[in-house]
């Protein structure tokens, strides 16, 4: 079984501090200083497929990881990690192009991707980046590819050479479905998936397998369907109150008798 | 005949209060342990005598109190603030022992801003005191990575240093008085003046103690104005520690006095700056105070440095960033442990100091023997973030998977194969093997060669002022059995 995890890496914007939160015209912030690092989807994701590494090897069922992303020089230091951790190849489609609000052209090119370097039977992606946040890139790429799509994945496991067993989340439950590939599989918020570490050693044995670069413009970015005409930041606000008191015990106190008595359990003692 | 555990807790609620009395086991299992022990802790293994109980004392009357009962019953007693320890300082080495915890005492007794003092007691916090202070337009200048967690009498006792140091000091430099109290209950008061001559500096057997003389109750901090408009900074890659090492001697060499003078080699800096210096090492300066000391100071380090071909400045505001979230907070404590919980991969850390000469070869031997003789790491780095005239630290960050081994295990397999290794090499060549996290429980049976033949006045100290042995056994000067 061939999966390609495809994911992005975003700016650390914790590193921001409010005098940055400067957003222009265009309704970008400068976050050309911030490191580069992955969204937690994505790391699921990426984890998520080296458990099923582990299971292959268990289950004696052959199994390739690959990696994929579309970015600056700035991704090699993730894509060097993913290749010590056994991922066999690690591709970087090299772009400096704004694609956080352009869906369509993502996923039209990792459907060019794919495409061209068949046999590839599972596609993970993060559900959604922490910038952008469309959460339609694995929708459509999906229906590009002609491949059945499951959302809000939380749990696989690794079942044959062609089956997949995928937990997902529903709005009222878990479903665990037996699936078939070729499938798109886009991670929700999948407990116990901090990624692994590779150790200085697993470095320095991948080290000299290169990342493979390609080049944006190899792809065809066919998003003129699409055109992005305005941004407008919606400000979730809620309202708030202040519990003053001298101490812990007496805010606590203030907060039970004034709002939240009658309405939670309380235990008996 | 010593008195049961539960004796003791009784004893301790007529001295204090029943509610300032704790014996809820889980308190007391994670109250035998500090960070030193975190694996083990996140992992429910908890191997150490419990405490009999956790006092929360709340005036120097009730320190005072609790250790001349425990004095006249040769009760261990475990003194606490903040609890961020990382040298296994706050465990209890001894049944039966009594944490006294001081982080209710966390008033700020008064800020002098005619006489640049700031009195607090032993559980003040020292973000809040300096975010006080910082609002009008004052610092203490101590920052610590545990600014967020720490309290004043903690960072006292185990001799704290901040992130600022070069041009604030550590915290010997910065403590004016102090109030502490002694094994046999009485209460010591060390006055604020500016400077004496009148005998040894008393305050230095208190700073640093690490609970294992007294208990500090009360510190009085030098305070300075603060400038933060003033504040430059700047950043350079480059190829070899050893440059580093000689620029950040160029720069302390010749008087200038930067608050920030850091040095990371590329592992270490791979953590934090592969955004801009990727397999580079890293140096980084801040300059502050008034206007024309931070321009002119910061000038003259870029003149320094400009002298060096293979450095190459950087964007200040990549610097600035990464600076501003350095600190750790209780939210970084709690993701921490789930991502060690879940991908058991570790991290620690070993300081240790030693003049320019010697500095480089430090840091050369202890990489190569680590990678060589210890297995799983992830990453072996290490920076010099404070400087002196006479030379520099040097802070040893290892990340390493725990693997084939129990929770149990993990410390003598990784954490404390590497300190031995960095310990040893550092007293080999001349240097000091605690910068400034302290002794704690685990260097202890190094503290004879780190002292040498004037081990003697430490261990004098010891047998004088705790005749009977009942503060932080097993700290700074190691257990006899």
């Amino acid at each position: 079984m061939n999966i390609l995890v495809c994911f992005t890496t975003t700016p650390e914007v914790e590193m921001l501090t409010d005098e940055d939160w400067v957003i222009d015209k265009n309704l970008q912030i400068d976050t050309s200083f911030l490191k580069p690092t992955l969204d937690s989807y994505d790391e699921s994701a990426l984890e998520i497929a080296l458990k099923l590494f582990d299971a292959s090897e268990n289950i004696k069922v052959p199994l390739e990881l690959n990696a994929l992303t579309i970015a600056g020089s700035g991704a090699n230091i993730i894509l060097k990690t993913l290749k010590a951790l056994r991922f066999k190849r690690v591709v970087r489609i090299d772009s400096h192009e704004d694609l956080r609000f352009r869906p369509m052209a993502v996923a039209s090119v990792l459907t060019q991707y794919v495409l061209k370097h068949a046999p590839l039977d599972v596609l993970l992606l993060g559900r959604q980046t922490s910038i952008g946040e469309n959460t339609r890139t694995h929708l459509l790429v999906a229906e590009m590819l002609g491949w059945p799509c499951i959302t809000q994945a939380i749990r696989i496991e690794l079942v044959d050479r062609n089956h997949l067993v995928v937990t997902h989340q529903m709005d009222d439950g878990r479903l665990r479905q037996r699936i078939q590939t070729p499938c798109v599989l886009s991670i929700g918020d999948a407990p116990n998936t901090y990624m692994r570490v590779p150790t200085l050693k697993d470095r320095l044995r991948s080290g000299k397998r290169p990342i493979e670069i390609l080049s944006i413009k190899d792809f065809q970015l066919s998003d003129e369907t699409e055109e992005l005409i305005d941004l407008e930041v919606i400000h979730h606000r809620r309202a708030g109150i202040l519990i003053e008191g001298k101490s812990p015990e007496e805010k606590a106190r203030k907060l039970y008798e004034g709002h939240l008595k009658g309405s939670v359990p309380v235990q008996e003692r | 005949m010593s008195l049961k555990r539960e004796q003791i807790a009784e004893a301790l609620k007529k001295i204090v209060g029943e509610d300032h009395v704790v014996t809820d086991e889980q308190v007391l299992k994670e109250s035998s342990v500090d960070r030193f022990r975190r694996f083990e802790a996140y992992h429910g293994v908890y191997r150490l005598p419990l405490p009999a109980a956790v006092v929360n004392v709340n005036s120097t009357k009730d320190v005072a109190a609790v250790i001349k009962f425990a004095n006249e019953n040769k009760i261990n007693v475990v003194p606490r603030t903040g609890a961020s320890a990382t040298e296994g300082g706050l465990e209890t080495a001894l049944e039966n022992s009594i944490v006294v915890d001081g982080s209710g005492m966390n008033k700020i007794i008064s800020i002098d801003t005619y006489n640049m003092q700031a009195t607090v007691q032993c559980g003040a916090s020292l973000q809040e005191l300096d975010d006080r202070l910082r609002e009008q337009g004052y610092t203490t200048g101590h920052s610590p990575q545990s600014k967020p967690l720490a309290q004043l009498g903690g960072l006292v006792a185990t001799r704290s240093i901040g992130q600022f140091s070069t041009l604030y000091g550590g915290i010997e430099d910065m403590v004016v008085g102090l109030e502490a109290v002694f094994p046999d209950g009485g209460v010591t008061r060390i006055k604020n003046v500016p400077r004496r001559a009148a005998g040894p500096d008393i305050r230095q057997v208190i700073i640093g103690n690490e609970g294992a003389l007294c208990y500090i109750t009360e510190v009085t901090v030098k305070i300075f104005k603060y400038f933060p408009e003033s504040n430059k900074f700047l950043g350079y890659t480059l190829n070899t520690m050893k440059t580093g090492f000689e620029i950040l001697r160029e720069v302390m060499v010749n008087g200038y006095r930067p608050s920030v003078a850091r040095l990371y080699d590329a592992e270490d800096g791979s953590y934090h700056f592969s955004h801009f210096a990727e397999g580079k090492c890293v140096m980084i300066f801040v300059a502050e105070g008034v206007k024309p000391i931070a321009d002119a100071t910061a000038a003259a380090i870029e003149e320094i440095v400009a002298a060096y071909d293979e450095c190459e400045q950087v964007d200040p505001k990549l610097i600035e960033r990464w600076f501003a979230h350095l600190n750790w907070d209780p939210a970084n404590l709690a993701e921490e442990k789930t991502e060690i919980i879940e991908t058991k991969n570790v991290c620690n850390t070993t300081e240790i100091s030693g003049n320019w000469s010697i500095i480089n070869d430090i840091y050369e031997v202890c990489m190569q023997r680590v990678k060589n003789e210890v297995p799983d790491l992830t990453l072996l780095g290490a920076h010099s973030s404070h400087s002196y005239l006479n030379g520099t630290n040097l802070y040893f960050v290892y990340f390493y998977n725990v693997v084939d081994c129990r929770p149990e295990e993990e410390l003598t397999k990784y954490h404390l194969a590497i300190k031995k290794i960095i310990v040893e090499e550092t007293i080999k060549a001349g240097g000091s093997m605690c910068h400034h996290h302290g002794v704690g429980k685990h260097r202890t049976q190094w503290i004879e060669a780190e002292y040498g033949s004037s081990y003697y006045i430490l261990k004098k100290l010891k047998s004088a002022f705790d005749p009977n042995g009942i503060m932080n056994m097993g700290t700074i000067i190691p257990l006899e059995k």
